[in-house]
């Protein structure tokens, strides 16, 4: 077989610093090269680690020796698009960017706002779980994955799931693939439920000073509680607000999306029952925003390495961003390292961008992790140079759920041949 | 007199010992008590249990499930026996577990969205239970009056609007559930989001009680649109209809329910509990709600009312208030039961089509109902084009019944060509084990075992449901025969 060996320049530096890349790296073109390319590797007892537009290498895993690197990138473009039936069939190395582009003619998106869409692919984003502040609303890809192709490690093709969009024939086999680090299988193949592009889109920023916060918290709840539909609430630190708006205090973020008359009465609505302490502005150009919002955290990519970047993922309940974000900014006023962080407070999920030396790195995730576990939450460490990760638990402490994930993995990969090493407690 | 009776039959060391750990007013083993627990919506098949089970918590759900493994007694979990297709019906002589005595709403958090039940807790009560504060739990199964949230888990439930907010297993934050071997384990213990690990929710929720039994559930519960409205439109051509529903969708709209019924489902409802006077002589009719922000639902039902006439509607209305819009819904969600106004039985089907193809699709329908010349009614959500083509036969003709069983794997095979599924909402239970081989490989159906493996190895846990196995066919067919459809 034609390995399509190519100059692989960044990926294979940033595989030096990030790891989970192997020095030999491969491109099929085809499903049929992919079921080839792990049959052989399945048969011959090699490791295979699995990549796709390359933003993840700093996310899971510690090893740094597998065989080959299986990249997606070249399998991508959409296969299938029925305007009427609202769902698209894509391939994994489709970036995310692309995707949204090629819907956007047909006024239909994919409702996912995961970070670096631009280089990241939808194959990489299912994998990893991603979204983003928009998961308030429109739900993350286990809500809209409907059906994929996949590669098994003994090279068998499985179809799971199918292209409608409602369906329980048998187990919901296209969620164990999700968020599941390519450990399960090579997904060559995805379905999609789709959504019309909102009529109007608006995003309003109410932002507070620290000691107004609590005024802040208690409009949240209130919002929560009302007729709104807010898309997202997003609270953001100062430092983030700093970056995203030059504005250094608390923000909130309220995306909101409908017909322009609900949107406009949703803004109304917001600036009547505001605290006082709270200063609303409207952003004049909301998707530009959410771009430059996509783009804050270092990948894989991106990251060059002046500085250690570090970024995690926390999730808790919902109203637990508030105590989360708030620690956050007492970090980042110690002065050791620089903490930006947003987090859902519909949602519960936040993200931790730490920029530092390698020390105060390590010792600020070591914190963040036991601050998410005394919240009864989780943190996951999302990028990381590899030699750090190594120092750390970057899944955080597995429970008694720990021997099932073993058993899945072992009925679906015995030979440990995808991605060995990649996922919580090593699998 | 009857309790002497009962005394005289044998009492087994298994039901001593199952006795000993639920308590003798928690067990049923008599024959006479057990007879209500032979079949479960899904009435075409019946078996015996060996005895029913009434758990009042999760540590002895977990005591009797260890006692069944232990002693590789076949075991089942069971809701409000509900269910469509068969799954809970006892074919291996099981011990039911039946988790309708652990009905409470353990906690609601409002600030969260989150409530936490215990498996048996009816449906509708949960929004019943919130609904003062302005909330409501969305999975809205026509049978929610009686359903659990439980069994819903199991069948991964979906309902008439879940074309907007998605069915039970996007809803659905953590579960405790024991496994068969009889371990307790929870996910996502306090309902928090992307717990690191393979998606354990995903699978359970809609596994049909083959992987374990669920004992609490934390849902996401959701804040009432602040204003709904809700259109019937008549259809004199069921294609003028059908286009309707594409064009509602592709004009960017996601109505919350967007349901359709064709004439003899017409005829049926008209004649059921709850008729609203519809015209007899249309083809088909629409009902479609929207919800959210009042400001802006007005421009979307001008747009659908502009659709409709578009498609030559014969009649279009906006119900006039809460009342009228009440009566529109019970009629439609009471559709099933109706039927038998017009036919001694009939047989539900669950079949999903993508949207495009709904014109196609009832089209073939139709010369399956012209071909086994069985009635078909079609009462279905349009939006999400899950259809539940109901064929009326009457088991007292000789044949007829094995006859509309086979119109139903008909239509099923007739969606499952179309590039659609074999079930929406209703799961394969008993029912459609075989229809998957529509839709799956046998290299994919053992993809699907050996995740069952992984939780239930023995396979004592709701056996022989779900998957087809090679041996089966013939003994359905026999057991079809033996048995009379009762309704």
């Amino acid at each position: 077989m034609d390995n399509h060996l190519l100059d692989v320049a960044s990926l294979t530096d940033s595989g030096r610093r990030f790891g989970n890349v192997s020095s030999k790296i491969v491109y099929p073109e085809s499903e049929d090269e992919v079921v080839a390319l792990v049959t052989e590797a399945n048969d011959t007892g090699k490791k295979l680690s699995i990549v796709s537009g390359g933003t993840k290498l700093g996310y899971g895993g510690t090893k740094s020796d597998y065989d080959l690197t299986l990249s997606l990138k070249k399998l991508s473009g959409i296969i299938e698009h029925t305007v009427g039936d609202m769902t698209v069939t894509v391939k994994p190395g489709t970036t995310v960017t692309e995707l949204q582009t090629f819907l956007g003619q047909y006024n239909q998106m994919v409702s996912l706002d995961p970070s670096s869409p631009s280089t990241a692919t939808i194959g990489g984003v299912i994998a990893a779980n991603e979204s983003g502040p928009k998961r308030l609303k429109y739900g993350s890809a286990r809500d809209h994955v409907i059906g994929m192709r996949v590669v098994y490690a003994n090279g068998k093709i499985i179809r799971t799931g199918g292209k409608v969009v409602k369906n329980v024939a048998g187990y919901d086999m296209n969620k164990l693939f999700i968020g599941s680090m390519g450990t399960l299988g090579v997904v060559t193949e995805i379905t999609l439920k789709l959504r019309p592009i909102p009529k109007h889109k608006s995003l309003v920023i109410l932002s507070v000073r620290e000691e107004a916060l609590d005024n802040l918290k208690a409009f949240t709840k209130l919002v929560q509680d009302s007729l709104l539909e807010p898309v997202s609430l997003e609270l953001v630190t100062p430092s983030m607000a700093k970056r995203l708006i030059d504005r250094d205090e608390y923000c909130l973020l309220i995306a909101l999306e409908d017909v322009k008359k609900s949107v406009q009465f949703q803004e109304v609505w917001i600036d009547q029952h505001k605290p006082e302490e709270v200063v609303m502005t409207a952003h004049p150009t909301p998707d530009y925003f959410w771009k430059t919002f996509s783009e804050l955290a270092p990948n894989s990519l991106t990251d060059v390495g002046e500085y250690t970047h570090g970024v995690l993922k926390i999730g808790t309940k919902n109203l637990d961003v508030f105590p989360l974000l708030q620690e956050c900014v007492r970090t980042h006023h110690e002065g050791r390292i620089k903490v930006e962080a947003s987090g859902g407070a519909g949602h519960g999920l936040s993200t931790i961008i730490l920029s530092g030396n390698d020390a105060s790195v390590v010792d600020a995730i070591q914190h963040f992790q036991s601050f998410a576990t005394a919240l009864n939450g989780y943190a996951v460490v999302k990028h990381l140079p590899s030699e750090l990760r190594k120092e750390l638990t970057i899944w955080g402490e597995h429970d008694g759920l720990f021997k099932l994930y073993k058993g899945i993995k072992y009925k679906q990969d015995p030979n440990n041949t995808l991605n060995q090493q990649r996922f919580i407690g090593g699998i | 007199m009857l309790l002497r009776k009962k005394q005289k039959q044998d009492v087994d060391s298994d039901i001593l010992a199952l006795t000993k750990i639920v308590g003798t007013k928690s067990i049923l083993h008599y024959k006479e008590d057990l007879l209500s627990y032979d079949c479960d919506g899904f009435t075409i098949h019946k078996a015996m249990p060996k005895a029913v089970i009434f758990p009042k918590n999760t540590e002895e759900v977990s005591a009797a499930v260890k006692y069944c493994s232990d002693r590789n007694i076949p075991f089942l979990a069971r809701g409000a026996g509900t269910g469509l297709s068969g799954g809970a019906i006892p074919l291996n002589n099981e011990v039911i577990i039946s988790l309708v005595k652990m009905k409470h709403l353990l906690e609601v958090d409002y600030e969260n969205r989150q409530a936490t039940v215990q498996p048996g807790f009816v449906n509708l009560k949960l929004t019943n239970s919130i609904s003062h504060k302005g909330y409501y739990y969305a999975p809205d199964p026509s049978s929610q009056y009686v359903c659990t949230i439980g069994g819903n888990v199991a069948e991964n439930a979906g309902g008439a609007h879940c074309l907007k907010y998605g069915v039970t297993t996007n809803h659905i934050l953590g579960l405790e559930v024991v496994l068969p071997d009889g371990e307790i384990i929870e996910i996502s213990n306090n309902g928090v989001l992307d717990m690191p690990g393979y998606d354990l929710l995903g699978i359970l929720t809609g596994s049909e009680g083959t992987l374990g039994i669920v004992t609490k559930i934390i849902v996401r519960i959701l804040k009432n649109p602040e204003a709904k409205k809700t259109v019937l439109a008549y259809f004199d051509n069921v294609e003028d209809g059908s286009q309707a529903v594409s064009d509602i969708i592709s004009a960017g709209i996601i109505p919350a329910a967007l349901e359709m019924m064709d004439q003899t489902a017409i005829e049926g409802v008209e004649k059921g509990a709850f008729p609203v006077g519809h015209p007899d002589d249309i083809e088909a009719l629409l009902l479609i709600e929207v919800d959210g922000i009042a400001e802006g639902i007005e421009e979307q039902i001008d747009q659908i009312l502009s659709v409709c006439r578009n498609r030559n509607v014969r009649e279009v209305k906006v119900a006039r208030d809460e009342e009228e819009r009440g009566r529109w819904w019970a009629n439609r969600k009471t559709g099933f039961g109706a039927m038998g106004a017009i036919s001694p039985d009939y047989l539900v089907q669950d079949g999903v089509i993508p949207r495009s193809k709904l014109p196609e699709v009832l089209n073939k329908i139709r010369s399956i109902s012209d071909e086994y010349e069985l009635r078909i009614a079609n009462i279905f959500h349009a939006g999400d084009g899950n259809l539940h083509p109901l064929i009326l036969f009457d088991s007292r003709i000789e044949g007829e019944t094995d006859k509309a069983l086979k119109a139903g794997t008909a239509c099923l095979k007739a969606c499952a060509d179309a590039g659609g599924s074999i079930t929406g909402e209703h799961g394969v239970g008993i029912e459609k084990k075989e229809e998957m081989r529509f839709i799956f490989s046998d290299e994919e159906i053992e993809a699907q075992t050996a995740i069952r493996d992984v939780f239930n190895p023995n396979n004592l846990l709701n056996q022989g449901k779900l998957f087809p196995t090679p041996s089966r066919c013939m003994d359905i067919k026999k057991v079809i025969k033996e048995t009379a459809v009762t309704k």
